[in-house]
């Protein structure tokens, strides 16, 4: 298993103490396309933060790759982040100063790799994403699919095991969303990345093999969706 | 390197009078800085101009007026040294720390040559006062030892007197090899050497023996000179003026510990009296320039403060996507050095230009005292030791203004910089 969650507990202890995952236990194997689904406040997203070591959790296991991430550093926080994950925003996250190219190249950055060997790769992977030309514009230049492809290719750069992504159409159009959507499918199918999309929409979920459905922090019904025909508004579009 | 500064200009960038208006206050503060110490130097500079007249491991002493009855003697008693008082610091008793001992002994008398006179005072000097006092001759030579063996009636005169002497607007050395006249004696100019103003008259020096012969000075000396060693402090060198007062005055039957028989003229620790005072007046320099600079650096401070809550939410991304604590401490760390660094640089520059122009116009300014003609500040400029403690005052100064942002930036938490907008 690439994932393992065993009785992971969260708490915020903000005033009054709010338990926000009440005993997770989910496995994600290598290659899969996962969604996890559930209406703001079910702890989606707290779990999305613990998946993506963001965040710490109070009790139980969670294991990469048979790697146990509990009580780690700051520092080795960082390289785990930087190496096992990759994050897809809903508000795509990319940084205004910057170039497309130098936005997808920043992970390599930290990881020390030269400039001229990480300016190739950057333009490499903005290429695979049909955006070789807008390498050298900045962010509020560009659309907001063309924002998301590049934030995708900045979380694809590393090479890593997983890819997680809060929202990823949350500030699309359906056009853009269902474009988006295709791509990370076609990543998952054709070049086998783990992904996981975490989404309270249902035709967002319904582009995904395997739906986890999470309310008041229990994950409740696991839903093979290997026919994507699990959306409720239809099967061939992602409805806004 | 090159990206952190890539990234560093990024920032700035964005916040060009921000960062222009902080950068002016460090540069102030350097500016200041420079020019206090290097106004400084200029003082002290004129303060040594005296004290770097003589070989600083020089001592010279000279008979006095007792002020002590001893040995049945009265006090008020004149001491007059003679030879055997330059024996006896040459002795074993003292040959510890002493090295050359040399005497001088002179009259007062009028020199004349051509149509021309003036009255001087012709000293008996050995060769070795050239180097114990500095003298820079400026034609011909000093006083040599064949000179003393031969007792030859040369002179050397100071450039004041061969002005007086010299027909007006005649070059110095038409008077070498020359004869002038002193008293009822016909002596040959060797050597022309600069005018010590802080002499009283006209000092011309001739050979000690031919001075002591024609004036038939006997054992007679006015005062003796040494060179020393081995008297490294300020204790050393009172312990042994205290022996070697004892030593003279019992020879000459006056108490041993009474000060004004002999006066002792010690210049090492004349040297190192002034060079306290002079690194007293540097260090409170320094104080002075040092809260100038603080202003500067609390605004640095202050505006890293604001970048690094400005930029919380991209500390956020980085932090997501792999940055480490440090390498956001760094990029704050390294922009408040750089900040610091460039416009104290431009503060360093200016301040040293403003040093020059101080050299350029008050520098030149003189002032009289006592008849002489002294210049306030001499040289007031700061030299590379200086730039390169400043330079060490930046990056500290840089470093700390940076550090609490910077470690205030590297605690964020990711998923909280991430809400941040």
């Amino acid at each position: 298993m690439l994932i393992e969650l065993k009785d992971v507990n969260k708490t915020y202890n903000n005033g009054q103490p709010l338990h926000v995952l009440k005993g997770i236990n989910l496995s994600i194997d290598k290659g899969e396309f996962v969604s996890i689904m559930g209406a703001s406040g079910s702890g989606k997203s707290t779990l999305l933060n613990i998946l993506g070591i963001l965040d710490n959790y109070d009790t139980g296991e969670y294991y990469i790759d048979g790697r146990l991430i509990k009580g780690l550093t700051e520092k080795q926080a960082a390289e785990y982040r930087n190496r096992l994950i990759g994050f897809i925003f809903q508000s795509f996250n990319l940084i205004g100063f910057k170039t497309a190219v130098e936005n997808v190249e920043l992970p390599l950055f930290y990881q020390g790799v030269s400039r001229h060997k990480r300016h190739e790769l950057a333009m490499q992977y903005l290429d695979r994403l049909g955006l070789a030309d807008w390498a050298g514009h900045y962010p509020n230049e560009m659309s907001g699919g063309q924002k998301q492809r590049v934030a995708i290719a900045r979380a694809l750069i590393t090479g890593p095991k997983i890819l997680l992504a809060d929202e990823p159409t949350g500030a699309l159009d359906s056009k853009t969303s269902e474009e988006v959507m295709q791509l990370l499918s076609r990543l998952n199918r054709e070049e086998g990345v783990t992904i996981i999309v975490v989404t309270h929409e249902s035709g967002v979920a319904n582009c995904t093999d395997k739906i986890v459905h999470i309310k008041d922090g229990i994950i409740g019904r696991i839903e093979d969706n290997r026919e994507h025909n699990a959306s409720a508004f239809g099967t061939a579009t992602i409805m806004k | 390197m090159r990206d952190v500064f890539t990234e560093i200009w990024e920032s700035v960038r964005r916040n060009k009078l921000r960062t222009s208006l902080t950068g002016f206050a460090v540069s102030w503060g350097i500016f200041m800085l420079i020019v206090l110490l290097g106004a400084g130097n200029g003082l002290q500079n004129s303060f040594f101009k005296g004290g770097d007249r003589f070989a600083s491991n020089t001592m010279m002493f000279g008979g006095g007026w007792t002020s002590k009855p001893y040995d049945g003697l009265r006090e008020g008693r004149r001491i007059r040294l003679d030879e055997k008082d330059i024996l006896l610091t040459g002795s074993d008793a003292f040959s510890d720390n002493v090295d050359n001992v040399i005497a001088t002994v002179g009259v007062n008398g009028t020199a004349s040559y051509g149509k021309k006179s003036l009255s001087v005072y012709i000293e008996g000097n050995y060769p070795e006062r050239a180097s114990m006092e500095k003298i820079e001759i400026l034609h011909g030579r000093y006083i040599n030892d064949k000179d003393i063996k031969d007792r030859r009636k040369v002179v050397v005169l100071p450039q004041s007197a061969a002005e007086g002497l010299l027909p007006d607007n005649a070059p110095l050395e038409d008077i070498i090899g020359k004869h002038i006249r002193v008293g009822n004696f016909s002596w040959l100019v060797v050597g022309v050497n600069k005018t010590d103003r802080m002499r009283g008259n006209e000092q011309i020096a001739a050979p000690f023996t031919t001075v002591k012969e024609i004036y038939n000075k006997g054992e007679d000396v006015d005062d003796v000179t040494f060179s020393f060693h081995g008297l490294d402090t300020e204790k050393a060198n009172e312990e042994f003026e205290t022996k070697l007062r004892a030593a003279i005055n019992l020879r000459h039957r006056a108490a041993p510990d009474d000060n004004r028989a002999l006066w002792i003229w010690n210049r090492f620790t004349q040297n190192l009296q002034m060079s306290t005072v002079g690194s007293i007046l540097n260090v409170a320099l320094w104080i002075i320039g040092l809260f100038t600079l603080l202003g500067g650096i609390v605004g640095v401070s202050n505006i890293m403060l604001i970048t690094v809550k400005e930029r919380t939410h991209e500390f956020g991304i980085r932090k997501a996507i792999g940055a480490r604590p440090w390498d956001i401490t760094k990029l704050i760390l390294a922009e408040s050095v750089t900040i610091t660094a460039v416009f104290g640089y431009i503060g360093m520059f200016l301040g040293m230009l403003a040093c020059q122009i101080l050299d350029k116009t008050v520098g030149q300014a003189k002032v009289a005292v006592m008849d002489e003609q002294i210049a306030m500040l001499v040289n007031p400029t700061v030299g590379l030791d200086v730039a390169i403690e400043a330079t060490l005052v930046l990056i500290i100064a840089g470093s700390l203004a940076g550090l609490f942002p910077a470690r205030k930036a590297s605690k964020v938490r990711p998923i909280e910089a991430l809400r941040a907008e």
